[in-house]
C-alpha cells in the first residue's frame, strides 16, 4: 500500500510537472514573478516572527506591497491567459497599462507606510511616535 | 553771618552723603545686625558681664541697656523695628515694662530679627513662656537646677556648676577652633521636643545629670535626666531668625569666663573655662555673622548655547548653575561645599545630582532630561546644620519630540525597506522581461 501511495504522488507530480510545461512562457514568466513576491512577504513574516512587530507599520507595507505586488500580477495572468474566453478584446496594451496604474498606487501608498508614516504623521500620532 | 550760613549748608550736605552710610538695620547685602536690645533684670549685670558686652561693642554692635521693667520700652515705632537683636538677661522678671510683653517677642522673631535668652537659677513664667514659644521646654519645677555628681566642676561643693563638654559638633555654630575646656554651667534645665527639627542642642548635659532641687531630698525620680537635658539650645525659624536659649546666665558672667576649671574624675586643669570662646562664637552665629548664605539666581541653558530657553525637549542635555555666597561678617565669600544638590522635580524629583563646585561660589552641574513631559522645577533645598536655609526654585515646561523630531529610519526595520525595494526592482525587471521576450 505504502508503495503504491508514493508511486501514485511520483505519477501525481509528474503529470503536474509536464501540463505545467505546457503553460505559454508569458505565463511563466508571471508566475515567476508570483513566486518571488509571495516568497517576499514570506521572508517578512519570519522576520517579524523573530524581532517581534516593532515596527508594525513597516511590516504592514513591506508585505502588504509584496501582496498587493501579487495579487495583481495574478489579475494579469488571469487576463493575458488566452484559455479564459470572457477576457477579449482589451488588447495587450490595455491590461498591462491598467496593470501599472494600479503597481504606481501601489508603490505610493507602500512608501508612505515604510518611511514613517509621511501623509499620516501630519494628520496623528500612530503607534510608533510614542516611546 | 555768612560764615554761619556756609557751615549750616555744608552740614546739610555732609549728611545728606552720609545718610546712605547711616544704615541701623541689617539688610540683605549686610546680614549682620546692628542694633542690639539687652534687657537686665539688674544694672549690675553691665558691670558683672562685662566682658561679654565688650567682646560685642568690640565686634560693632550697637548695644542699648535698658531695665527689663522700663516704662519706655518699645521694639517698634510707627511700624519700624528699632532692634535686629534682643538680649534678654532678666531671668527673673514677671512682667516686661512699656510695649513688651512675649507676643511682640514672638512677633520680632517672627520678622526675622535674632534673640537671646538666659534664664538662671530660677526661671520666670514670662521667660519660660518666650522659651517655650521657640520651641524649648524649661523644668516646670521652679526651684529645680542641674546637678551632675560625676560632670561638676571641683572648685564647687554642692555639684550644681556643672563643667559641661558635650557640645554639637558644628564649625558653623561654634567656630572652627575647638572648645578644649570644658564650658561651666549653673543653672536650669531645659528639654527639647524630639519632633521638632528646628530646635537644636548646643550643649547637653551629661548622662548622669539630673534636673532637681539641690536643697531638699528627692521623693520620687526626677523628671528630667541625663543627656535629655539641654544646657544651652539654639533654634533657626524658617525664616532664617536664630535665637540662643541658655539655662545659665552665670555662663556669661565674668567671673566663670576667667575662672579655671577642672571637671572631677578628670586629670586635665585649664587655666580659663570654655565660656568665653563658647559665648563668643555663639553669639557670632546667633548674629549672623556665620553661617548666612545667599544665593544668586539659578541659570540653566542647554549645552553649547548660552540663553536660557523657554522650554526643553525630553532628552536633551542641559547645565545648570547657581551662585551660593557665604557671609564671613563683613564681606561675601563664596560659599565651598560639597553637599548642595538641584531636583529636576515634578511632583517627585526625577533627577537629582549634587552640584560640583569651583570654589569660587559657583555649583554647576549637567544632566539628561528625563523622557517625561510636563511642567518641572529646577529646586535647590539645602538645609545644613547651622546655616541658612535655602529654598530655590525655576519653572521650566518639557514637552515631548514634534513630529519630524523621531529619527528617520527604524533600524529594526531595514529588511522591510529592503523588501519594497526588491519588489519595485522585481516589478521593473518583470515588466521589461514580460515585455520583451520572445
Amino acid at each position: 500500500m505504502v508503495k503504491s501511495t508514493s508511486k501514485d504522488a511520483q505519477d501525481l507530480f509528474r503529470s503536474l510537472h509536464s501540463a505545467y510545461s505546457a503553460t505559454p512562457t508569458n505565463l511563466k514568466i508571471i508566475d515567476m514573478y508570483v513566486v518571488f513576491a509571495v516568497f517576499t512577504a514570506l521572508i517578512q513574516v519570519a522576520y517579524m516572527a523573530l524581532v517581534g512587530s516593532f515596527p508594525f507599520n513597516s511590516f504592514l507595507s513591506g508585505v502588504l506591497s509584496c501582496v498587493g505586488t501579487a495579487v495583481l500580477a495574478v489579475c494579469l495572468r488571469i487576463q493575458v491567459n488566452k484559455e479564459n474566453k470572457e477576457f477579449k478584446g482589451l488588447g495587450f496594451a490595455g491590461e498591462f497599462d491598467s496593470r501599472q496604474y494600479a503597481l504606481v498606487l501601489l508603490g505610493l501608498v507602500h512608501r508612505d507606510c515604510e518611511l514613517g508614516m509621511g501623509i499620516n504623521w501630519s494628520l496623528f500620532p500612530t503607534a510608533n511616535t510614542i516611546n | 553771618e555768612a560764615n554761619m550760613m556756609n557751615l549750616s549748608r555744608s552740614v546739610a550736605l555732609i549728611s545728606l552723603f552720609l545718610l546712605p552710610l547711616l544704615s541701623f538695620s541689617f539688610s540683605v547685602d549686610n546680614p549682620t545686625d546692628r542694633r542690639v536690645l539687652v534687657l537686665l533684670d539688674d544694672l549690675s549685670l553691665k558691670s558683672s558681664h562685662s566682658i561679654f558686652f565688650s567682646t560685642l561693642k568690640s565686634r560693632g554692635f550697637d548695644l542699648d541697656f535698658k531695665l527689663a521693667d522700663d516704662s519706655k520700652l518699645a521694639l517698634q515705632r510707627y511700624g519700624q523695628y528699632l532692634y535686629d537683636g534682643l538680649i534678654i538677661f532678666a531671668p527673673s522678671t514677671e512682667r516686661f515694662g512699656g510695649a513688651l510683653d512675649s507676643k511682640s517677642i514672638a512677633d520680632f522673631v517672627d520678622s526675622g530679627r535674632d534673640l537671646i535668652l538666659s534664664a538662671d537659677t530660677s526661671a520666670s513664667d514670662l521667660i519660660r513662656g518666650i522659651a517655650l514659644e521657640c520651641g524649648v521646654d524649661f523644668d516646670e519645677d521652679s526651684s529645680a537646677m542641674v546637678i551632675d555628681h560625676s560632670s561638676f566642676s571641683l572648685s564647687d561643693g554642692d555639684h550644681t556648676l556643672i563643667a559641661a563638654d558635650d557640645l554639637v559638633k558644628s564649625d558653623v555654630i561654634l567656630g572652627k577652633t575647638k572648645i578644649e575646656a570644658p564650658v561651666l554651667f549653673r543653672g536650669v534645665a531645659h528639654s527639647l521636643n524630639p519632633t521638632n527639627n528646628l530646635v537644636l542642642k548646643v550643649l547637653s548635659a551629661s548622662p548622669s545629670a539630673y534636673s532637681a532641687n539641690p536643697s531638699s531630698k528627692l521623693s520620687s525620680p526626677p523628671q528630667l535626666t541625663g543627656s535629655a537635658i539641654s544646657l544651652v539650645s539654639v533654634m533657626q525659624a524658617r525664616n532664617n531668625a536664630r535665637v540662643v536659649i541658655s539655662g545659665s546666665l552665670q555662663l556669661f558672667s565674668d567671673r566663670l569666663f576667667r575662672s579655671g576649671v577642672q571637671k572631677a574624675g578628670s586629670p586635665n586643669k585649664y587655666e580659663k573655662s570654655g565660656n568665653e570662646q563658647f559665648a563668643t562664637e555663639l553669639s557670632k552665629w546667633v548674629f549672623h555673622e556665620r553661617g548666612h548664605l545667599k544665593a544668586g539666581s539659578l541659570v540653566h541653558h542647554r549645552v553649547g548655547e548660552t540663553d536660557e530657553p523657554a522650554i526643553y525637549r525630553i532628552k536633551d542635555d542641559l547645565e545648570f548653575s547657581v551662585e551660593i555666597l557665604e557671609w564671613s561678617g563683613r564681606s561675601w565669600e563664596p560659599y565651598v561645599a560639597d553637599d548642595l544638590q538641584v531636583q529636576f522635580y515634578m511632583m517627585s524629583p526625577y533627577v537629582l545630582k549634587t552640584l560640583s563646585t569651583d570654589k569660587k561660589g559657583m555649583f554647576h552641574t549637567s544632566f539628561k532630561v528625563p523622557d517625561v513631559y510636563g511642567v518641572f522645577q529646577f529646586k535647590v533645598e539645602y538645609e545644613k546644620l547651622g546655616y541658612t536655609t535655602l529654598s530655590l526654585s525655576k519653572q521650566i515646561p518639557v514637552r515631548p519630540y514634534r513630529h519630524n523630531e523621531y529619527e528617520r529610519f527604524i533600524p529594526t526595520a531595514y529588511p522591510y525597506y529592503g523588501a519594497c525595494f526588491t519588489t519595485m526592482a522585481g516589478f521593473f525587471v518583470f515588466s521589461f522581461v514580460y515585455l520583451y521576450h520572445k
